[in-house]
């Protein structure tokens, strides 16, 4: 088996991430999502907490489980809000961004490619299946770990900062949160990558390949929430081997589609 | 240089292309013709290693696509149907994309690309996203991109469409020069008659995945139709005395009326000043006799079984 040509790799992400980056179909979804999530939502939680409108939240901890319930409910009333949302209830949705960062990418670079009547032109050029699938991939996964980082920096300096006249104190990054950003992250994006790779393979347009993505990606996205909120209760170990299924399944879906991903059969569809 | 035999692919069930076979030397145009759907873009995917045969096999430039084809494209530039170009990037990032696959990179890359966008008058565009941009710019800077490695071997899908009268020119003078000083051999899928008959040293006429024929165009000819076709001008067209006094002359083949005249058909020109001199004796003024060879436009009819509104047979 030849070597992997690092060059000829490199040249497709740097084209695939530079047209994406001129498209506002693929830009928006990317920055909104993460801003909206992780940047205003704890901004505003935290400014309201900061103006003392502490609002009563004990019955709705009532409802919670008793595990995650009780580390807020400890808490003086003024920090009770601030620490559940931004601490607890926002922290899972953060597993959405690698999710559909990954996906809304990896459309635009496999599905994209057909549509835009690209793909003939690129199986015409001295790279071969395997690195031009590698590239694909890269240049899916790496912005969306990239874009989940830096959004998880943003979201920790504005929560700690607009939550320091409440609080006093740090509180994100915790050592769960460290294992979920670094570890289950990147692979809720490989979960999504691998999910797109398939549906890419069949789908005509990038539309058409999220629509049906979604239908894959939307329990997942369901599932990962309910997971990660999950994850904030357990230790460490138990989310790092949760971090290892996902990635395991991640791992079997990209290979399936790496396997499917030859020149002959991609110009067949073409 | 270019070789096939028995080059076969199916789609699912439904035969793309059936036992094709042909051959070309290096500095040769070999020309695709046949309506849409005949398999011309399956034949130059097929010799670009981007489609693995069902059946058959072929070497370019000494290699096997279906194995050893990203050695090959390195050798080989191709320009598609669509120019595949991302809209969104400009004209020098699209193709400074290709160069780097290529291996071409920095000061050289930079130096080729400027140099092709400028010899196809798109060095204006450059930076500017393609977006807006017309078919034809997009279709030069594709051809730009093809060349810009300097291949030994060219596939050039309708490298004309969408190009107005003088692109078209300059394109069709490209590519003459191309294999003229260089060498380089040209497999070109037209439907613009006129263009392929200025360039094709053989062509390929393919009908629903078939190769109905290939050679050359004047030995296919020659096998349509025998002899020499000879337009005269008589001032009008030939009544049936006049045909009968052609028709008598020795190495005729056939005579028939014209608008102008007759078209007759001799074995060869030496038989032409006979034939003039038979009607000048019959007092039948001769304003000209002009050899008329059958053009491609007039093989590819005839092999279509279409008539030909000039063909040398006078069918039309």
């Amino acid at each position: 088996m030849s070597r992997v040509d690092p060059a000829a790799v490199r040249a497709v992400v740097r084209k695939d991430l530079l047209a994406a980056t001129r498209s506002k179909a693929v830009v928006l979804p990317m920055l909104m999502v993460p801003v909206l999530l992780l940047v205003v939502l704890p901004a505003v939680v935290a400014l309201g907490a900061g103006r003392g409108t502490t609002a009563d939240i004990s019955s709705f901890l009532d409802q919670l489980p008793g595990e995650l319930a009780a580390p807020v409910a400890r808490l003086p009333q003024r920090e009770q809000l601030v620490v559940l949302v931004n601490g607890y209830l926002l922290a899972p949705l953060f597993l959405i961004v690698p999710l559909m960062v990954s996906s809304v990418l990896a459309a635009d670079a496999f599905a994209g490619e057909k549509e835009r009547r690209t793909l003939e032109t690129l199986l015409h050029l001295p790279i071969t299946g395997r690195d031009l699938f590698l590239a694909k991939l890269l240049g899916a996964f790496l912005p969306a770990v990239a874009v989940s980082w830096a959004g998880f920096v943003c979201f920790a300096v504005v929560a700690n900062a607009v939550a320091w006249p409440v609080l006093h104190r740090l509180y994100v990054p915790t050592w769960l949160w460290l294992v979920v950003i670094v570890w289950v992250g990147p692979a809720v994006a490989a979960l999504g990558l691998g999910v797109m790779v398939r549906v890419s393979a069949r789908a005509k347009t990038a539309q058409e390949a999220n629509q049906i993505g979604g239908v894959v990606v939307l329990p997942l996205i369901v599932l990962a929430v309910g997971q990660s909120t999950g994850l904030l209760l357990v230790e460490v170990p138990v989310a790092i081997a949760i971090g290892g299924l996902v990635w395991a399944v991640a791992g079997a879906l990209c290979w399936r589609g790496a396997r499917r991903f030859t020149r002959d059969q991609l110009a067949t569809r073409l | 240089m270019l070789e096939a035999v028995d080059l076969s692919r199916a789609f699912d069930g439904r035969v793309a292309l059936d036992g094709l076979g042909l051959e070309a030397d290096a500095g040769e145009v070999v020309v695709l013709l046949g309506p849409n759907g005949a398999g011309k873009t399956t034949t130059v995917r097929l010799l670009n290693g981007v489609l693995l045969p069902d059946r058959g096999c072929s070497r370019v430039l000494g290699l096997d696509p279906a194995t050893s084809g990203d050695q090959l494209r390195r050798r080989t530039g191709v320009l598609t149907e669509s120019a595949g170009l991302d809209d969104r990037l400009s004209a020098r990032q699209n193709l400074a994309a290709a160069a780097a696959i290529r291996g071409i990179r920095g000061n050289e890359a930079e130096r080729r690309i400027t140099g092709s966008l400028e010899r196809f008058g798109m060095g204006h565009r450059a930076d500017v996203a393609l977006q807006g941009a017309s078919t034809g710019e997009r279709k030069r800077v594709a051809l730009a991109g093809a060349l810009l490695h300097e291949p030994e071997v060219l596939f050039l899908d309708e490298p004309t469409s969408g190009l107005d009268p003088t692109a078209t020119r300059d394109v069709i003078d490209l590519i003459a020069d191309l294999t003229r000083t260089r060498g380089s051999t040209v497999v070109l899928c037209t439907h613009l008659l006129p263009e392929a008959g200025r360039l094709a040293s053989r062509m390929a006429v393919l009908d629903r995945g078939r190769l109905r024929a290939y050679g050359r165009p004047d030995e296919l000819a020659a096998a349509l139709w025998p002899g020499l076709a000879v337009d005269l001008d008589l001032g009008g067209p030939a009544t049936p005395p006049v045909l009968g006094v052609v028709h008598g002359c020795r190495g005729v083949l056939g005579v028939e009326a014209a608008a102008s005249g007759a078209r007759v058909r001799v074995e060869d020109r030496e038989a032409v000043p006979a034939v003039v001199a038979a009607l000048v004796a019959a007092d039948v003024a001769v304003y000209g006799a002009t050899p008329r060879p059958a053009t491609l436009e007039d093989v590819y009819f005839a092999l279509q079984g279409e008539p030909s509104p000039a063909a040398p047979d006078g069918t039309g």
